[in-house]
């Protein structure tokens, strides 16, 4: 070999080596180490997963980041996970969020419903390590981690389930895209679309279902869409309310101030904003109905429902 | 059926042999089937044929009677079908091998990308080869046809090595991950056999091509039989790298098949899926990038090696017109990539998530200084360049500015969105994010920088192309072609974004949102408007200023003001930022192509200041050369982790799970080791095979030498 490829060949060894040392320097920087697995078990990596991977952003918020009110705001958890442990006799705040992640459904927060999947089954199936990292970043929310103790919990926390996830099945062919379109039809009576938000399309009245197939089952649509008064999401509960008038008033809260309450009330097939003074309210009260219509399942063909099943559970 | 179903049964039990003739005749079958239709659908006979006699240790999506109802769809789930999945477990399908002890995963990580490197050069190049053949005989010149033979010598040699690595990959696939090749066989087995097809004709055309050099030219019709050969060996070329993409983007999006069963219902909807096109096209593109940098590296090790100055010059300007053709497909490689990812988040949400703001959005990062790498090059090479050309002294003093907006751009460009803050950061900060730096972060400030980057590369080549030029002759004298080439542009121009602006007053979005879109046509219009207004400049012979107006007005509206309205419309109407992106995109693209024919015909014919000197670049110029073609190789193997490590653990997203231990998305320092090693051995490959293909050049040299010495001895 020449010098002028010797040369070459450095350089080109050197420019490898640069980036090999970005990488390295950017996994750093990013919390994920220069270990051999997925991110490590720190805070960094565990607000990652919380946003990314874990889809717990799909039902949390974090104070002002993320809009999903399915599951309780975690913003300051840290200190409010002692409380909880507390009134359950656990030793640590610690023991309640290691123990709510793997027995989700036996810690349930007053007024929220008992949604909350096994992180570690399909479909989101988490890695141990993951968990343990969303742990860290739960503990950094109004406190400060503590990395060993967390490790020290590893084998509480069950390994993913190396299940297959079979899908479901309608039982009459359909295709999901038939079904996108069916929930975005505005020549329809009633429109999905004109209350749920999917990929940025559509109305922001009920719950958005972007990214809801990760999250939710087959059967959960089925019931949300033939009975969805029987699980109402949090935050979209309909609110029953009179004025001093005596005039009722059914709807969903906009927005609320010490002033006035904006209600959408369904208006002959759409949503319309009705502004009530607070001083006119005589009388406000939570209900336990759905705003959503009750009788979509009859307005919609056996393949067009089952349609927008198949688009439901697409949305991964 | 009966017949079938009792033979199917049998052939599980006894005869491995039978099944795989079985299996071959299904898919024989079927494709024949598909030759002789009309429409692209998979016969449901074969599907069902190969769903039912999975080859040996494939074990293939069975059908779950209790999930659904089959027998009222007519779907073959009788008792029997029952007890022979019954027998199978006894069997124990494999799902996944080891490659002797080692990670499957890694094996097929390395394998694939290098079959995917070759294959990128075996497939860029062509291309190169043909446009610069077509361009020496259109010219007259006859080191463009050379050039182009010495390419394609080159490609004989790369297209073996592509082809035996395709092959490796391929055992490597059914050996180690045997079921999820099973699913991939039953969805894609008529795709296959037309792939071989094309691969023979890919083959005959590309030595066709080569050996058919020096007989076919000397007549016009000799010469572009020659070039439809080489047209040929791209569209074969093209044609098997969009079969491969149908299959890469299958894993990401599928479509066409009943997920629990693996049962296809459509092998057209299979192949075009929601990927495909946008993957065809960032390939195609990408390739020739891929392709154009490779030539110009070549010249550099060989313009690093010359011993005469008749080398110098011939690879000076070699690496220069790979060097032009690599930026040239650099251009607008952005906006094929920003639609591929546009469509991964309409594919999946999630998916897109996790690429932009999750696991992978590091990666981009990463992604983003090695572009900045490639940009940054690409004009240095240009800068320096311009010292060979007399003349270029005038344009020298622009340089400093185009290296501060480049480099501005860069940092822009670097910015993460979600910058780590420690909990202690944040609560000092008192939100999320950098109160400042979360600006520069998002997609609004680094569509405009991309699109800033896209222009001052553009304006380096438009300055280096007129360093010579002097007094340009009145618009008037450049005759028909020069009015046609510019209303021809104009047209071009108005077409598009005319039609977009059309095409946006018609959006169906809610009232609230469609105002927001409003903006965006007016700038369309206006920029419509500058478009005739630069062509009628032109023509009265003040085509500088009218470039100059362009680029002033284009940079105005698609980089400042859509940096700013970007942040609007992400606050108050996200929805219409995939409509503010392709605007942007619209109006740069239009500034280019206009600029581009303003400056051929205005400078057609201008005087010449001094010719260019080839050979007289300074050294470093070719190390620029040479880290344009390992950056872009780079990339490449960042790009492939992107893409393939998106589904996370699914081999086919949403339908097949990856449940090997391997199914877990390794850190970035891991995956930059891998891509380095795996960068390193293609590059070692590629001397490697060069150097093969120059001892034949070497030995024929040393032999005329030889013979030219016996001669000239016998002379004495």
């Amino acid at each position: 070999m020449n010098k002028s490829m010797l040369k070459i060949t450095a350089f080109a060894v050197a420019i490898i080596g640069f980036y090999i040392y970005i990488t390295v320097y950017v996994a750093g920087l990013s919390g994920t180490g220069g270990g051999e697995s997925a991110g490590g078990v720190n805070p960094e990596a565990g607000e990652k997963v919380f946003w990314g991977d874990g889809q717990c952003s799909t039902c949390h918020k974090i104070g002002t980041s993320g809009s999903a009110s399915r599951g309780p705001d975690q913003d300051g958890l840290a200190s409010r996970a002692e409380e909880r442990a507390k009134e359950l006799g656990m030793p640590t705040g610690l023991d309640y969020l290691v123990e709510s992640m793997v027995e989700p459904e036996k810690y349930i927060v007053k007024g929220y419903d008992k949604i909350m999947p096994k992180v570690y089954d399909p479909p989101i199936m988490l890695s141990r390590e993951k968990i343990l990292a969303v742990i860290a970043y739960l503990q950094s929310l109004g406190g400060e981690p503590d990395i060993g103790a967390i490790m020290k919990y590893k084998d509480k926390i069950p390994e993913a389930s190396k299940k297959k996830v079979k899908p479901w099945v309608p039982p009459v062919v359909v295709d999901a895209k038939e079904g996108e379109k069916v929930f975005f039809d505005d020549t329809r009576p009633v429109t999905c679309g004109k209350c749920h938000v999917v990929n940025g399309k559509g109305k922001k009245v009920g719950p958005e279902l972007t990214g809801i197939g990760a999250i939710q089952t087959a059967e959960y649509f089925l019931e949300s869409i033939l009975k969805p008064s029987a699980k109402i999401v949090k935050g979209y509960e309909t609110m029953f309310v009179i004025t001093t008038d005596g005039i009722p008033y059914n709807g969903l809260i906009k927005s609320e101030t010490d002033q006035e309450l904006v209600l959408l009330q369904e208006e002959s097939g759409s949503m319309e904003e009705v502004v009530i003074p607070k001083s006119d309210i005589a009388e406000m009260k939570k209900q336990d109905v759905s705003i959503m219509p009750g009788n979509i399942g009859e307005l919609l063909s056996v393949r067009d429902f089952y349609g927008i099943v198949s688009f439901l559970q697409s949305l991964k | 059926m009966n017949n079938l179903k009792i033979l199917l049964h049998i052939t599980k039990k006894r005869s491995v042999f039978v099944v795989a003739t079985l299996f071959f005749l299904s898919i024989v079958l079927s494709s024949l089937s598909v030759l002789s239709s009309s429409s692209f659908f998979a016969p449901v006979v074969s599907a069902q044929a190969v769903k039912e006699a999975p080859a040996a240790g494939v074990e293939l999506p069975q059908f779950d009677p209790a999930q659904a109802p089959a027998a009222a769809q007519g779907t073959e789930s009788s008792a029997g079908t029952t007890t022979a999945a019954v027998e199978e477990e006894e069997v124990g399908p494999v799902q996944y091998r080891t490659f002797f002890g080692l990670d499957s995963r890694v094996v097929v990580w390395i394998v694939s990308e290098l079959h995917l490197m070759f294959a990128a050069f075996v497939l860029g190049v062509p291309i190169f080869a043909v446009i610069v053949e077509i361009v020496g005989y259109k010219g007259g010149d006859i080191k463009f046809d050379k050039m182009a033979k010495e390419f394609t010598k080159l490609l004989s040699a790369a297209f073996a090595t592509t082809a035996s690595l395709g092959g490796l990959l391929g055992f490597c696939l059914y050996g180690l991950y045997p079921e999820f090749m099973g699913h991939m066989t039953n969805v894609f087995a008529p795709t296959m056999y037309v792939y071989a097809l094309m691969f023979f004709g890919e083959a005959f055309s590309l030595y066709g091509y080569y050996y058919s050099w020096d007989i076919l030219k000397g007549t016009p019709a000799k010469k572009w039989s020659h070039i439809t050969l080489g047209v040929m060996l791209n569209l074969f070329g093209t044609g098997l790298m969009f079969i491969t993409n149908s299959w890469a983007t299958y894993m990401m999006s599928p479509a066409g098949i009943v997920p629990a069963t693996g049962k296809v219902v459509s092998l057209y909807a299979a192949v075009y899926n929601l990927l495909w096109m946008p993957v065809n096209l960032h390939r195609l593109i990408a390739n020739v990038c891929f392709g154009g940098f490779i030539v110009g590296a070549y010249a550099a090790v060989k313009f690093l090696g010359s011993k005469t100055a008749e080398e110098r010059a011939h690879y000076d300007w070699m690496g220069y017109v790979g060097n032009f053709i690599g930026i040239g497909a650099l251009i607008p490689l952005p906006f094929a990539g920003y639609w591929l990812g546009r469509e991964v988040y309409s594919a999946s949400p999630v998916m897109g998530n996790i690429m932009m703001g999750g696991a992978f959005s590091w990666t981009f990062i990463i992604q983003a200084i090695l572009i900045g790498m490639l940009f940054i090059g690409a004009n240095y090479y240009l800068w320096l360049g311009m010292g060979r050309i007399k003349g270029s002294e005038r344009y020298t003093g622009y340089i400093k500015f185009l290296v501060l907006i480049i480099f501005m751009c860069f940092a822009v460009w670097l910015t993460p969105h979600n910058l780590p803050l420690s909990g202690e950061e944040r609560a000092m900060i008192g939100e999320q994010y950098h109160p400042f730096s979360k600006y520069f972060g998002v997609m609004a400030a680094k569509n405009a920088v991309v699109n800033l980057i896209i222009l001052a590369t553009f304006f380096s080549f438009l300055i280096y192309r007129r360093c010579n030029k002097g007094e340009t002759v009145p618009f008037s004298e450049q005759g028909k072609s020069g009015k046609i080439g510019v209303m021809s542009a104009v047209i071009f121009c108005l077409l598009m974004l005319v039609s977009y602006a059309v095409s946006l007053s018609f959006v169906e979005l809610e009232a609230d949102m469609k105002v927001f879109v409003k903006p965006l046509i007016r700038c369309l219009y206006i920029q419509s408007g500058m478009i005739c207004f630069a062509a009628f400049l032109t023509f009265k012979s003040k085509g500088k200023l009218a470039q100059s107006l362009l680029f002033a007005v284009t940079a105005l509206m698609a980089v400042l003001y859509f940096w700013y309205y970007g942040f609007q419309v992400m606050q108050k109407a996200n929805v219409v930022l995939r409509y503010l992106s392709v605007t942007q995109v619209a109006m740069v693209m239009s500034c280019l192509i206009m600029n581009a024919f303003i400056d051929i015909f205005t400078f057609r014919k201008a005087k010449l200041i001094g010719g260019i000197v080839w050979g007289k670049m300074p050294v470093r110029s070719q190390y620029a050369l040479i880290m344009l073609c390992v950056v872009i190789v780079i990339l490449m193997g960042l790009m492939g982790f992107i893409r393939s490590g998106l589904r996370m653990d699914w081999h086919i997203y949403g339908v097949l799970q990856d449940t090997s231990p391997w199914a877990y998305t390794p850190t970035l320092a891991y995956m930059g080791r891998i891509v380095g090693l795996i960068v390193a051995l293609f590059l070692g490959l590629v001397a490697f095979v060069f150097w093969l293909a120059g001892l034949g050049d070497k030995k024929s040299k040393a032999h005329e030498g030889g013979y030219d010495d016996a001669i000239s001895g016998g002379d004495h």
